[in-house]
């Protein structure tokens, strides 16, 4: 009865929020900002999809931002859980899930390093990449029991692609004495993979860093804090 | 593709992702609140692909569907410890 009358709650509140908002979706202006990216960006940045151009180069420095925050939360929860720890896991992992983290782990790898090396051509970068690269990573521990190998490199890492990002960021204030200016590397022929300029260089850097904090976490939760 | 199909899904994803979210908060067994919870992310990542933002569903996808609810089901099996 309670769940009913709380699903009839939600659903009032989502037919108010179509009602007030109901020019959602339909076609209007851009703002001056947005109507920029949309007309130039591609003359600009060379890269074919707009939405990555515009994160890591446009408004590279808040990117730079957010990939400190997720640093922070990152190192919080490893240094809680390391004061903290949960133990080792007790139980042995089924056959079915040591099968999987035999087969899937690989391509799941791929496939995250195609979203992030293809960044500015199709939808994705580093973000999605790095998360589906942490994703292949989460299936490797799930059957781990003990310490695994790649655990020592993750902060090494993360903590060399958090420099590269700044250094590109230099690179551009030094060169054309604009931060991140995307235009100190060769634009070349768009569609191309190696075209738009440090675009892909610093969809990699993004992709590294999430994919190590992400693991990072799931690294500390699984087999991290080890001493009982 | 045909623009009632795509709304039809949006409808489907819509409301079973609200009655997921409403039974994840009232359901009494751990378990099965983690799973509900880990529904409406997946169901939030279809809406996103509908939306026209396959970037973000991907990192909805990984993160939200994936990491986050395996991080519940690791933090589960130690509140059942003590």
């Amino acid at each position: 009865m309670r769940t009913f009358i709380a699903f009839l709650l939600a659903l009032y509140l989502v037919f108010f929020a179509a009602a007030a908002f109901e020019s959602f979706g339909e076609p209007q202006g851009l703002g001056r900002i947005a109507e920029h990216y949309a007309a130039e960006g591609f003359e600009e940045v060379g890269a074919i999809n707009l939405v990555t151009a515009v994160v890591v180069t446009y408004r590279g420095l808040d990117t730079l931002g957010e990939v400190s925050v997720l640093f922070t939360a990152a190192s919080a929860v490893i240094l809680l859980l390391s004061v903290f720890p949960l133990g080792k896991p007790a139980n042995k992992p089924s056959s079915i899930v040591l099968l999987t983290m035999k087969v899937l782990p690989g391509p799941i790898l791929l496939f995250g390093g195609y979203i992030i090396a293809h960044g500015h051509l199709t939808p994705g970068g580093g973000f999605p990449g790095g998360a589906v690269v942490a994703s292949a990573a989460l299936l490797v521990l799930l059957g781990c029991t003990q310490e695994v190998g790649f655990a020592k490199w993750l902060t090494f890492a993360e903590s060399m692609a958090g420099f590269s990002f700044a250094m590109l960021g230099f690179w551009g204030l030094l060169k054309l004495g604009q931060f991140l200016n995307n235009s100190v590397l060769f634009l070349g022929i768009p569609g191309q993979l190696l075209s738009a300029g440090i675009i892909p260089l610093i969809s990699a850097a993004i992709g590294v860093k999430v994919a190590s904090e992400l693991s990072g976490i799931l690294v500390a939760y699984r087999c991290g804090g080890g001493k009982e | 593709m045909n623009p009632d199909f795509l709304l039809g899904i949006a409808s489907v994803a819509g409301v079973s992702m609200i009655i997921a979210a409403v039974r994840a908060i009232f359901v009494r067994d751990l378990l099965s609140a983690i799973i509900l919870v880990g529904f409406v992310s997946l169901t939030a990542s279809v809406l996103f692909f509908l939306m026209d933002a396959p970037d973000v569903a991907i990192t909805e996808a990984s993160i939200g569907a994936g990491i986050s609810t395996v991080i519940f089901l690791w933090g589960r099996s130690k509140v059942r410890e003590e």
